[in-house]
């Protein structure tokens, strides 16, 4: 974290941020999902894009992955995008409690929802936090086979810098669901947030 | 001259559609592009329900992701891929594009609405008919290609390269599930001859002609590919040795009594054979098979031709030529 010029106390806030965003999004969530979510406080990491693959490969190596991705841009030189990645067995359990019928949409339209959902729902609040608004764009589905999830990401990590990985573990009462997050910003875009939390931590 | 004023003018001119609705379903707000694509007027369809205006919505899809932008007040999406069209709406490409409607991609966004009133969505409509298109097009292309690059040019039947790398799978599955597996080799007997007589026209039109007999006698499941000049395998999985065997007799008969009609002259040929059957053994590969098969072709050659062989297993040599 320090490598990549964050102090600790812009560590602590982002991580405070991040810890809201998560309660935020869990809460509508579960309102949304009318279930329970449990959920532990999320790990982040601001790593170098380059070690991202190697992050994962041996978390997804045997099974069966989605990626999904989604850009997020906001005001204040906020932008990035954001990947989620799970095991397509999890996928099912919350296809299920999203009220899809295993007929009625496609596998790809149902892990696009649940991603956009998931990521959007995060980013919402953590940028009323900064009292920031983002836009996003559609999310895209990076790949959905399993074995390759290094591959993709080598190919999708190569423009970016740095990596702000968030990881993610939600728990719903009756099903247990998790996947990982990572949020990836581009070199200016770290700078522009080191800004604003600096503001933050003034503010206080 | 304030932004206010600007957000019409923009709203009218703008080439994507935009739809505005409030929690019960109900039309707020519809842009140009969507009066004249719907060929409506909004204050016809102002207040009415969205789902009785366009009445080939998919109501129960649509509410889900609707239901989850006012609750969870994030923006939810739809996209061409995955979806062609959510508004039945014609696009302006009716005469070069093979689709009758419009490919959108669709943005249900939350608005802000001021508190104690009724909160509302907007629905972006972009034409991705283009992008449809040219994906369609690529995607024939790729499968033109996936199966050009499979074929023999001349006779399409399988290439040889993608035939060897079929036998390579079916050979790892027999040794995997323990299935049996049987290679048919067969020659075209004084082939060279057959040009001499015909020309190469002749001698093309032959191979051919013989590919899509041939082809005609066998199981769905055999895989037919030409291995060489005038040298042709089949693959049969599920199949032994004597099953193989009466194949490839009745390919040897059926051949021998096929008359080719070329130039008004009739061609006639006959196949010399080579049937050998997978055994499950460590370290088999398909130049293994390949090499037994081949051997029981070349006996066939030199005890006479036109006949069916079959490798016997730990024959190493090949048979004393019969003439």
């Amino acid at each position: 974290m320090n490598k990549l010029g964050f102090t600790e106390e812009q560590r602590d806030c982002l991580q405070e941020i991040i810890n809201v965003a998560m309660g935020l999004a869990s809460d509508k969530l579960a309102r949304f999902l009318n279930t329970f979510v449990h959920l532990q406080v999320p790990s982040i990491a601001l790593v170098g894009a380059m070690h991202i693959p190697a992050e994962f490969e041996n978390r997804y190596q045997d099974a069966e992955a989605a990626l999904i991705s989604q850009g997020f841009f906001g005001n204040e030189g906020v932008r990035g995008e954001a990947i989620v990645l799970y095991k397509m067995e999890n996928a099912h359990k919350i296809s299920a409690l999203l009220g899809y019928e295993p007929d009625d949409v496609s596998e790809i339209e149902m892990l696009t929802d649940i991603s956009s959902i998931l990521t959007t729902t995060f980013l919402n609040g953590l940028a009323a936090q900064i009292e920031n608004s983002l836009s996003y764009s559609a999310p895209r589905i990076l790949s959905s086979r399993h074995g390759n999830v290094a591959d993709v990401l080598k190919n999708t990590s190569f423009h970016w810098e740095h990596a702000l990985k968030v990881d993610i573990s939600y728990q719903l009462v009756d099903h247990s669901f998790n996947c990982d997050m990572i949020l990836l910003i581009p070199g200016e875009a770290v700078t522009n947030i080191k800004n604003i939390l600096d503001r933050i931590l003034e503010a206080f | 001259m304030p932004h206010a004023m600007l957000s019409s003018p923009i709203l009218a001119a703008l080439n994507s559609g935009v739809i505005v609705i409030d929690d019960e379903y109900n039309i707020r707000y519809v842009n140009s592009f969507i009066e004249r694509h719907g060929n409506m007027q909004l204050a016809e369809v102002q207040g009415s329900s969205l789902f009785s205006v366009f009445v080939d919505l998919p109501e129960a899809w649509l509410k889900r992701k609707l239901m989850s932008v006012l609750e969870l007040k994030t923006p939810a999406f739809s996209s061409w891929e995955q979806r062609q069209y959510i508004f039945k709406l014609p696009h302006l490409r009716p005469i070069t594009s093979s689709s009758q409607f419009m490919a959108q991609n669709c943005s249900m966004l939350p608005l802000d609405a001021p508190s104690g009133e009724q909160p509302l969505i907007c629905i972006l409509i972009e034409d991705a008919t283009d992008a449809f298109v040219y994906q369609q097009h690529l995607s024939r292309t790729l499968i033109e290609l996936e199966k050009a690059n499979r074929q023999d040019g001349l006779t399409k039947i399988q290439n040889r390269r993608y035939w060897e790398e079929q036998l390579k799978q079916e050979i790892h599955r027999a040794q995997r599930y323990k299935h049996s597996l049987s290679l048919i080799l067969f020659d075209l007997d004084k082939f060279k001859d057959l040009n001499d007589k015909y020309g190469h026209l002749g001698g093309d039109f032959v191979l051919v002609e013989l590919a899509s007999f041939i082809s005609s006698l066998l199981r769905d499941s055999d895989l037919f590919g030409r291995y060489g000049g005038e040298e042709f395998g089949i693959i049969l999985p599920d199949t032994g040795l004597e099953g193989a065997e009466e194949v490839a007799e009745r390919i040897c008969r059926a051949v021998a009594d096929y008359p080719m009609l070329f130039n008004q002259q009739t061609i006639r040929t006959t196949l010399s054979i080579g049937v050998a059957t997978f055994v499950p053994q460590q370290h088999f590969l398909h130049d293994d098979l390949i090499r037994c098969a081949d051997m029981a072709l070349y006996n066939a050659k030199r005890s006479g031709r036109n006949r069916v062989c079959c490798y016997q297993s730990g024959e190493t040599e090949y048979h004393k030529k019969a003439n």
